[in-house]
């Protein structure tokens, strides 16, 4: 059972990068899509008038800490997340199993869920496929995750072919536990490590269970950035082109391109958020830290060509006097940089639509490094893999 | 540039309240400042916790901004921006007032002397001339200044002979004001004279020979209690012409505002709504005589939104109240916000706050216009005296 349709639009006729329409309970996504975390049923200090006016069709929540605070009780009272942040559009959860193991130290797996201690009494509690799926159904967001058994992409042995098979197990608890496929939408969670081998495996078992939608799990933690690739790319080759692919964890300017030339049409990150905290601003030129006094005169706006609220209204100067001392600053570089991500997406759809994608890749990175040999290794290998020769067509343009 | 400036009285009463209007002309922009009312709270110029997109949901009309937020760096890079601060702070629609020191923390800073006022900067203490105030005012071109005081405010007991200093300066640095701020931004002269009858008189008195736009009563440190304090102002304002507008500082609570609007102040600091939003309270006190509502909000200013009881309370801060917070959000929510210390929490305190107290202001000038202000403040103050710090009764003389 699905409560989504994917409708795709456009196809990149030389990469696999491809435009759809996803359509959800809460509105229609334009993928590939960037997905802003809002973790505690908030994105940052924005108001949901603000989301709205960035055009975001969809955001993230966690569902550990919204399992935490405000709790289920309320959440079932008043009716789900949607209505408790009073979000008009799209959400996803995650299945609280990766939080758990990454913020609680005590935190251990077995065949029965995930073992922790609670943060407020200390005592043993368990999170079983079950109970993710049943507060995930509580929370009521538009794409729910199966919690799987995560481990560090850097682990090796015997652990990892444990971990990718205990996550099929756990998925076919997630489906028998949810209860509300007609509107939720519950993905499976590719694993297997960085071994070929194991995540063939995992597809092949995951892709019987015809999920809505699959998502690559198990990446972006530290293991190289040449096999990360090779993996996402295996990932899109062997998933059925009728489903959406969601990689998890990706939200690096040239990681979505490339990933999105690899054939992923979804993505979430708390980078962009996350980093305006530190005064980071992202443009297509590099981040700027607005905190240096270098900022202190500079009376241009964050970025000429962005129509975000910040840039439409502030100099660099402004929000370098707020920039980490009054939380408006913080707001400014937040929106802005939700703008950026957002637009980035934009312009890589419409650079599919418009068959240009390759162009568009060559001439961002053009404007992301200073020069060729500046660019990273392995998103040359990984576009060479889909026909982009980026080294050789950015000298002849 | 063409610029005028004019309060006009619209009702007088044989009482010493009143209604008025400030009217700005400059460069052919007319803005109107309807009194009594507030002069809204920036911190390094903005609002605390509102982006422009949010202040613009609140009729606010005229905003301060404290010099000293923006004295660590000197000459100030904000002061540098060609177009003035207007633009620079994007502050274009509102009345825009600078004055040296913040209204609402008032930090102790070290002694002044002749030449030096002493302020509370990032870097600490720092002192400034009143030829560097002047020249800094003369650059951001606010619409309204308030020339240099020298406070009294932190010296335990000082005697006539100090106090008869503090009126000399603050004149003499009146006179360089007046000479030397250019055409085009109205002066305020600060009354001081601190407990000394005689000096407030000869204070009053002598800055309403000169030529001012208006005057600035600060209240910060004087008297025990608010009636005190108020007693001793009024010793200032009788002593004022009728025909320009007094702001005065340090009112800290509605009942305060009330009983400081009925001895004939028009103006007021706004850091109330800004220190309520800190603690996490909102403002609930009532406009209406009528709509004594029964529920927990009756009798009390305030709804303090740590409160556990506010959990599964879905409904919104004030029902009444019209405010972006109030149309979207629920107390549940904004409670889930401060326990989780999401910056959402304060970003929606401060725009129903904010709101509120524009409201507030609003309902009083309509009171003194329908000759019904003497009955509202009665009954306010019947209603939450005790609520407020002072204790002492209310008298209509
Ligand atoms: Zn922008
Ligand atoms: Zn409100």
């Amino acid at each position: 059972k699905s409560a989504l349709t994917w409708e795709i639009v456009a196809q990149c006729s030389r990469t696999k990068a491809r435009v759809a329409k996803l359509k959800l309970p809460h509105g229609v996504v334009d993928t590939p899509v960037f997905m802003p975390v809002g973790t505690q049923g908030t994105l940052k200090g924005l108001t949901v008038k603000q989301l709205e006016d960035l055009d975001c069709q969809i955001m993230l929540n966690n569902t550990y800490h919204l399992g935490l605070r405000p709790g289920k009780e309320v959440l079932e009272e008043i009716g789900g997340a949607h209505e408790f942040q009073n979000w008009k559009r799209n959400l996803l959860t995650d299945s609280g199993g990766f939080q758990m193991v990454s913020l609680l130290k005590l935190a251990c797996i077995t065949e029965g869920g995930v073992e922790f201690q609670s943060p407020h009494d200390g005592s043993k509690m368990l999170l079983t496929p079950e109970h993710s799926i049943s507060l995930q159904n509580s929370i009521g967001a538009d794409i729910i995750m199966q919690l799987d058994d995560v481990v560090s992409s850097l682990t090796t042995g015997p652990r990892v072919e444990e971990a990718m098979l205990r996550s099929i197990r756990w998925l076919d608890r997630c489906i028998i536990a949810h209860k509300k496929p007609e509107s939720q939408n519950l993905f499976a969670i590719i694993q297997g490590g960085l071994d070929v081998n194991l995540r063939r495996r995992c597809i092949e078992e995951m892709k019987k269970r015809e999920t809505p939608g699959y998502a690559i799990g198990g990446l972006s933690g530290g293991e190289e950035k040449d096999i990360f690739w090779r993996i996402v790319t295996l990932c899109t080759d062997l998933l059925p082109k009728t489903k959406p692919i969601y990689c998890m964890g990706v939200g690096y300017t040239e990681d979505l391109i490339v990933c999105s030339a690899l054939g992923v049409d979804m993505y979430d990150c708390v980078f962009p958020t996350r980093t305006a905290r530190f005064g980071n601003a992202l443009t297509s030129k590099g981040t700027l830290n607005l905190k240096t006094s270098k900022f202190s005169q500079d009376f241009r706006p964050i970025e000429e060509d962005c129509d975000c609220l910040t840039c439409k209204t502030f100099t660099r100067a402004y929000i370098h006097i707020h920039s980490t001392r009054e939380t408006v600053g913080c707001h400014l570089i937040t929106i802005h940089n939700v703008s950026y991500q957002l637009r980035l997406m934009r312009n890589i759809r419409q650079a599919i639509i418009e068959n240009r994608f390759p162009s568009f890749i060559i001439q961002s990175f053009k404007d992301l490094f200073d020069s060729v040999d500046k660019y990273p290794k392995w998103a040359v290998n990984a576009l060479n893999s889909v026909n982009i020769n980026l080294t050789s067509e950015s000298k002849n343009p | 540039m063409a610029s005028t400036f004019s309060f006009e009285l619209i009702v007088k009463p044989d009482r010493c309240f009143r209604l008025g209007r400030i009217i700005c002309w400059r460069n052919k922009e007319r803005k109107v400042m309807s009194t009594p009312n507030f002069l809204a709270y920036t911190v390094r110029g903005s609002v605390p916790h509102l982006t422009p997109d949010n202040l613009r949901e609140i009729p606010v009309e005229a905003l301060e901004i404290p010099l000293e937020n923006f004295l660590d760096i000197q000459p100030p890079p904000s002061s540098l921006y060609p177009h003035g601060a207007h633009k620079f702070f994007n502050f274009e629609d509102f009345m825009l007032f600078f004055d040296i020191r913040d209204p609402g923390e008032f930090k102790k800073a070290s002694f002044n002397t002749d030449k030096i006022v002493s302020v509370s900067t990032l870097q600490g203490v720092c002192k400034i001339t009143s030829d560097t105030y002047v020249k800094y005012i003369n650059s951001y071109n606010p619409d309204a200044v308030i020339s240099l005081a020298d406070m009294t405010t932190f010296e335990k007991t000082p005697g006539l002979k100090r106090i008869k200093k503090s009126v000399n300066r603050t004149l003499d640095w009146l006179d360089y004001a007046l000479a030397n701020i250019k055409e085009g931004i109205q002066v305020f002269g600060a009354v001081v004279g601190h407990n000394n009858h005689e000096e407030r008189i000869r204070s009053a008195q002598e800055t309403a020979n000169k030529n001012v736009a208006g005057f600035l009563l600060n209240g910060h440190g004087l008297g025990a209690t608010s009636r005190e304090r108020l007693d001793l102002l009024k010793i200032s304002i009788n002593n004022l012409p009728n025909d320009k507008p007094r702001i005065a500082y340090g009112f800290e609570n509605p009942v305060d505002i009330l009983r400081g609007i009925f001895e004939g102040i028009d103006i007021f600091d706004g850091s109330y709504p800004s220190k309520k939003t800190e603690e996490g309270n909102a403002l609930i006190f009532t406009l209406e005589n009528e709509e004594f509502i029964s529920d927990d909000t009756e009798k009390s200013l305030l709804l303090y939104l740590h409160d556990e009881k506010y959990k599964t309370d879905f409904r919104p801060l004030l029902s009444s109240c019209k405010c972006y917070a109030c149309r979207n959000h629920t107390r549940a929510y904004i409670h889930h916000l401060l326990r989780t210390r999401e910056m959402l929490a304060t970003v929606l305190l401060m725009s129903h706050n904010l709101y509120h107290y524009t409201q507030f202001f609003k309902k009083i000038r309509e009171h003194i216009e329908k000759n019904r202000f003497i009955t509202f403040v009665d009954q306010f103050c019947q209603r939450y005296d005790d609520t407020c710090e002072s204790k002492t009764i209310y008298q209509i003389q």
